[in-house]
C-alpha cells in the first residue's frame, strides 16, 4: 500500500516510558504547549514498554511507534535493558529511541550509544527548559527527520 | 756607730759613702784605680779577718788574690759594670771562702774608684751542691714516674719534664723547655700558680697542693684531652717551682660517662620495673630471680616460681611446638632475643606480650644464663587497634558523607524537578487569572525552587570533587587558565574586566580541577569588583616545594574576620538581592586544593582589592 507523505493526516506514535506522572503529565502539557499532533502512549516500566512494543496480551492492538522517548531509570527493567532489547530485535531496531534522562552522568550517555541509542538527552531542571527540549525533539525526529516507514506496511 | 776611718782625707763623699757602706749586708770595698784599698766597710772586716785600719794602701791582690782582680777593675774602670763573679778570697789567715762579687764603678774627686760588693757564697755553694744531688735524683724520679711530669717556674715556663709528658703531649723535650705551660694546658694551671691581689704566689699554690685539677691538655697536632693534674712545690735554686703531675684522664671519663649512662638507663628501667617482669633465668631456663613486676604481671610470687622452667609463661600449643628452647637459643647465638605474643599467667588467662631475652656472659664469654624482662601490652595493642578502627571508621564516614552528599543531592534534584516545574506551569498559566496574593505566593515559590536547585546543582558539584578519579598529569597552567577565561569570556566582555598574567609553570596536576579553581577566583574578582573597571592578575612563583599562584584583583577586598569564613561552604558574605550565587565556589576551591595536596588563602584590603593565593606540590616530573 503506498502512503502519500502526509503526517498530518495521520498521527504519529510516540511511545513514552516513564515511571514519573508527573513527568508523563510535564510532557503531555509540553507536547499539547508545542501544537504537535502526536498520539501519545505511555509505558510506566520496563517491561510494560517491551510488552507493548511486541503488541503482547493487552497490548495486541496498540500501534507500533514511530519513536520512542526513553527514560533509564525505571522500575522492574530499566531503560538500559529496554533500549539493548529494542536494538538487538530485527522488527524494532529500525525505531528511533531517543533517551530523556534526569541522568548526565559520562557513563550513562556512552553505554547509551553504545547501545545504538539515536539520541541522548538530559531533561532540564526547569519549565522552560524542558518545553523547550520537547518542542526541539518534536520538531526535529517529527518534523526535519525521515522516519522508516513501518515494516509490515 | 762604727766609723770608717784612718783614709788618708776625710773627703765629703768618703762621708756620705761611708753611711751607705756600712749598712750593707754585703762586705763592700772600695779600690782606686791603683788597685788600693781605699774604704771597706764592717763587714769586710769581718769576712776577712783584717783590721779596718791595717791595710791602709793596700793592694785588693791582697784579698782577692787570684789574678782577676786587676782584669776585673780593668772592666769596671772603663764602665762596665760586672755582676755575679765566682771567686775564692782570701783571709788575712791565708783560709781561702767562695764569694762572689759586684763590680761597679764610681766616679769620684779622686777619679774612677771601683766598688765590689762581695759576698761570701760558702754556704750557697753547699746548698748548690746538695741541690744539684737532689734534683739529679729528682730528674731520675721524675723520668720513672708513670704520669707525666712537668715542672714549672714561678713565671710560668716549663722548666723539667720527663719523657711521659713528651709522649702525651706529642712534643719533644727541647721544643717545650722553657716554654709558657699554657701552650699545653691552656687554662686553669698557670693561672694558680699567680699572685692576685690577696694572696701570694707561694698561698696561692699552697692552695692547690695534692688536691687533683681536671683541666683539658693540648697536643702538639691542637687535639685536646682530658687531665687531672696534682701539684707539688719543689724548692730549688731558681726559686720555688711547681711539680704537676698530669694523667690523661680520657679513659677514665669515658667510663664515667658510660657508667652515668648506663646509671641512668638504669634509673629510667627501676622507674618503669613495676610495669616489667624483670626475671633471670639459668642457662637451662629455670628462673632464678623474679620481681616485684613479674609478680604482678604473671601472678605467681617468687617462691613459687624459683627453680621452675620458664616455658610454663607459654601457651600450650607453643610449648608444643618448642618455642620456649628456640627463642633461648636464638638469644645465646645472637646475644638477645625480641619477640611478641601470647603468654600465660598463672590463673590461665593470656595476655600479649613484648618479651626480650638477653644472655648473659661471664667474662671468658660462658653462658651464665638470661635476662629476661617482659611487658604486657594487650592494653597497648588494644587502644592501638581501637586506633587503627576508629581511623578507618572516620574513612569510612567521609566517604559515606560524600557518597550521601552526592546522592542525596542527585535524588533530591527528581522531586525537585517536579515541585519546580508545576509552580512555573502554574505561574505561567495562571498569572492573572488568579488574584494578586496567588501572584506573589506563586513567584516565591518559584523563587524558592530555584534557588534550592543551584545549591543542589553546587551541592553536587562540591560533592563530586572528591568522587573524582582524574588522573594528575603534567598540565600547563597557562592552558588551564586560558580555559578558565574562555569559559568566562560573557562575563569578562560584560564587565569590560582585564585579566592577564605572568608566565605560568607547567606541573603535574589535575588540569580540569585547576580549570575550576582559576575560574571560580577570576569569576569572583568580576564579580565583587569595585568602582573601577575590574582588572585582575595571575602569577605564579615557586617557593621550596610548592608553586605559589597568586590572583589579584583590584575589586571591593574583604574585611580580615571574614579571611576564613569564606572558604567555608554556602557561607556568604552579601546578601542574595546584592549578589546572586550559593556561596560555593571558594569552599570548592579549598577542597579541590585539599584534594591535590595544596592550600589557598587570601590577603586584602577592604576598597583596594584581594589578592587569593594557592599553593600546589610541585611534584614529580613526568
Amino acid at each position: 500500500m503506498m502512503e502519500p507523505d502526509a503526517p498530518s493526516a495521520q498521527p504519529i506514535e510516540v511511545l513514552l516510558v516513564e515511571d514519573s506522572p508527573g513527568d508523563v503529565r510535564l510532557t503531555q502539557e509540553a507536547l499539547k504547549d508545542a501544537k504537535v499532533h502526536v498520539n501519545l502512549q505511555v509505558a510506566r516500566d520496563g517491561i510494560e514498554a517491551l510488552s507493548l512494543l511486541k503488541q503482547e496480551g493487552e497490548f495486541a492492538n496498540s500501534p507500533r511507534p514511530d519513536l520512542i522517548l526513553l527514560d533509564l531509570n525505571l522500575p522492574k527493567k530499566d531503560g538500559r535493558e529496554v533500549l539493548q532489547e529494542i536494538k538487538e530485535s530485527p522488527t524494532l531496531k529500525s525505531i528511533p529511541v531517543v533517551i530523556l534522562t534526569t541522568s548526565a552522568s559520562n557513563t550513562d550517555i556512552l553505554r547509551s550509544y553504545m547501545l545504538h541509542a539515536n539520541c541522548y538527552i538530559t531533561k532540564p531542571v526547569n519549565l522552560d527548559g524542558f518545553l523547550k527540549v520537547v518542542k526541539t525533539i518534536d520538531g526535529f525526529w517529527l518534523s526535519v527527520v525521515k522516519l522508516p516507514p513501518h515494516p509490515q506496511t | 756607730m762604727n766609723l770608717i776611718s784612718d783614709l788618708h782625707e776625710n773627703t765629703e763623699w768618703r762621708a756620705k759613702y761611708r753611711g751607705l757602706l756600712e749598712d750593707s749586708p754585703d762586705a763592700m770595698v772600695v779600690v782606686n784605680p791603683s788597685g788600693e784599698i781605699v774604704l771597706l766597710n764592717d763587714q769586710a772586716e769581718k769576712r776577712f779577718g783584717y783590721l779596718r785600719d791595717e791595710p791602709p794602701g793596700q793592694k785588693v791582690e791582697e784579698i782577692i788574690p787570684l789574678g782577676l782582680a786587676e782584669r776585673l777593675i780593668a772592666e769596671a774602670m772603663s764602665g762596665q759594670t760586672s755582676g755575679g763573679i765566682e771567686l775564692n778570697a782570701r783571709r788575712k789567715d791565708g783560709t781561702e771562702v767562695p764569694i762572689e762579687i759586684v763590680l761597679s764603678p764610681l766616679e769620684t774627686a779622686e777619679g774612677i774608684l771601683v766598688t765590689p760588693a762581695i759576698r761570701e757564697i760558702t754556704e750557697r755553694k753547699t746548698v748548690e751542691k746538695h741541690l744539684a744531688q737532689m734534683e739529679a735524683k729528682y730528674r731520675g724520679l721524675l723520668e720513672a714516674a708513670p704520669d707525666a711530669m712537668v715542672v714549672v717556674n714561678a713565671s710560668g715556663e716549663i722548666a723539667l719534664l720527663n719523657v711521659q709528658a713528651e709522649k702525651q703531649f706529642g712534643y719533644r723535650r727541647d721544643e717545650l723547655l722553657g716554654q709558657q705551660v699554657k701552650n699545653i694546658i691552656p687554662d686553669g694551671f698557670a693561672e694558680r700558680l699567680v699572685a692576685d691581689g690577696t694572696r701570694t704566689a707561694a698561698e696561692a699554690l699552697a692552695q692547690q697542693i695534692g688536691t687533683g685539677i681536671e683541666l683539658n691538655g693540648r697536643r702538639k697536632d691542637g687535639s685536646t684531652f682530658p687531665i687531672e693534674i696534682m701539684l707539688s712545690p719543689l724548692e730549688s735554686v731558681e726559686g720555688i717551682l711547681v711539680t704537676a703531675a698530669i694523667r690523661d684522664i680520657t679513659e677514665r671519663k669515658r667510663v664515667e660517662d658510660s657508667l652515668r649512662n648506663s646509671e641512668e638507663r638504669f634509673r629510667l628501667m627501676a622507674s618503669g620495673i613495676k610495669d616489667y617482669a624483670n626475671v633471670m633465668l639459668d642457662p637451662e631456663g629455670l628462673v632464678v630471680s623474679w620481681n616485684e613486676g613479674a609478680e604482678r604481671i604473671k601472678g605467681y610470687r617468687a617462691e613459687e616460681i624459683i627453680g621452675q622452667p620458664f616455658s610454663r609463661f607459654y601457651p600450650a600449643e607453643d610449648i608444643h611446638n618448642g618455642k620456649p628452647a628456640r627463642e633461648l637459643a636464638r638469644a645465646t647465638e645472637r646475644g638477645s632475643f625480641e619477640d611478641e605474643g601470647w603468654r600465660v599467667r598463672k590463673d590461665g588467662t593470656r595476655f600479649l606480650a613484648n618479651v626480650m631475652i638477653t644472655a648473659l656472659r661471664d667474662e671468658n664469654g660462658r653462658l651464665r644464663g638470661f635476662g629476661k624482662i617482659t611487658r604486657d601490652i594487650t592494653e597497648l595493642k588494644e587502644s592501638e587497634e581501637h586506633l587503627g578502627k576508629t581511623m578507618a571508621e572516620l574513612k569510612r564516614s567521609n566517604d559515606d558523607l560524600e557518597l550521601f552528599a552526592y546522592v542525596a543531592s542527585h535524588d533530591l534534584q527528581e522531586p525537585l524537578r517536579m515541585v519546580a516545574s508545576y509552580t512555573q506551569l502554574l505561574a505561567r498559566r495562571y498569572k492573572g487569572r488568579l488574584d494578586s496574593d496567588a501572584d506573589e505566593f506563586i513567584a516565591y515559590a518559584v523563587d524558592g525552587c530555584n534557588r534550592m536547585q543551584e545549591l543542589i546543582q553546587d551541592l553536587l558539584s562540591y560533592s563530586r570533587v572528591g568522587a573524582s578519579t582524574d588522573a594528575m598529569r603534567q598540565t600547563s597552567c597557562e592552558d588551564a587558565l586560558a580555559r578558565a577565561v574562555k569559559n568566562l569570556q560573557a562575563t569578562i566582555e560584560a564587565s569590560k574586566a582585564i585579566v592577564d598574567h605572568d608566565p605560568l609553570p607547567a606541573i603535574n596536576t589535575d588540569g580540569t580541577r585547576l580549570v575550576q579553581v582559576f575560574q571560580n577566583l577570576i569569576g569572583n574578582a568580576i564579580k565583587y569588583r569595585g568602582a573601577e573597571l575590574p582588572q585582575i592578575h595571575i602569577s605564579a612563583r615557586e617557593a621550596g616545594r610548592e608553586w605559589i599562584f597568586s590572583v589579584r584583583d583590584n575589586g571591593m577586598g574583604i574585611e580580615p574576620q571574614y579571611f576564613d569564613r569564606i572558604f567555608v561552604i554556602f557561607q556568604r558574605l552579601h546578601g542574595q538581592k546584592e549578589y546572586q550565587g550559593t556561596g560555593i565556589g571558594l569552599a570548592m576551591c579549598k577542597k579541590i586544593l585539599d584534594r591535590l595536596g595544596g592550600r589557598i588563602w587570601v590577603e586584602s584590603q577592604v576598597s583596594k582589592g584581594s589578592t587569593f593565593y594557592f599553593a600546589l606540590p610541585v611534584g614529580e616530573q613526568i
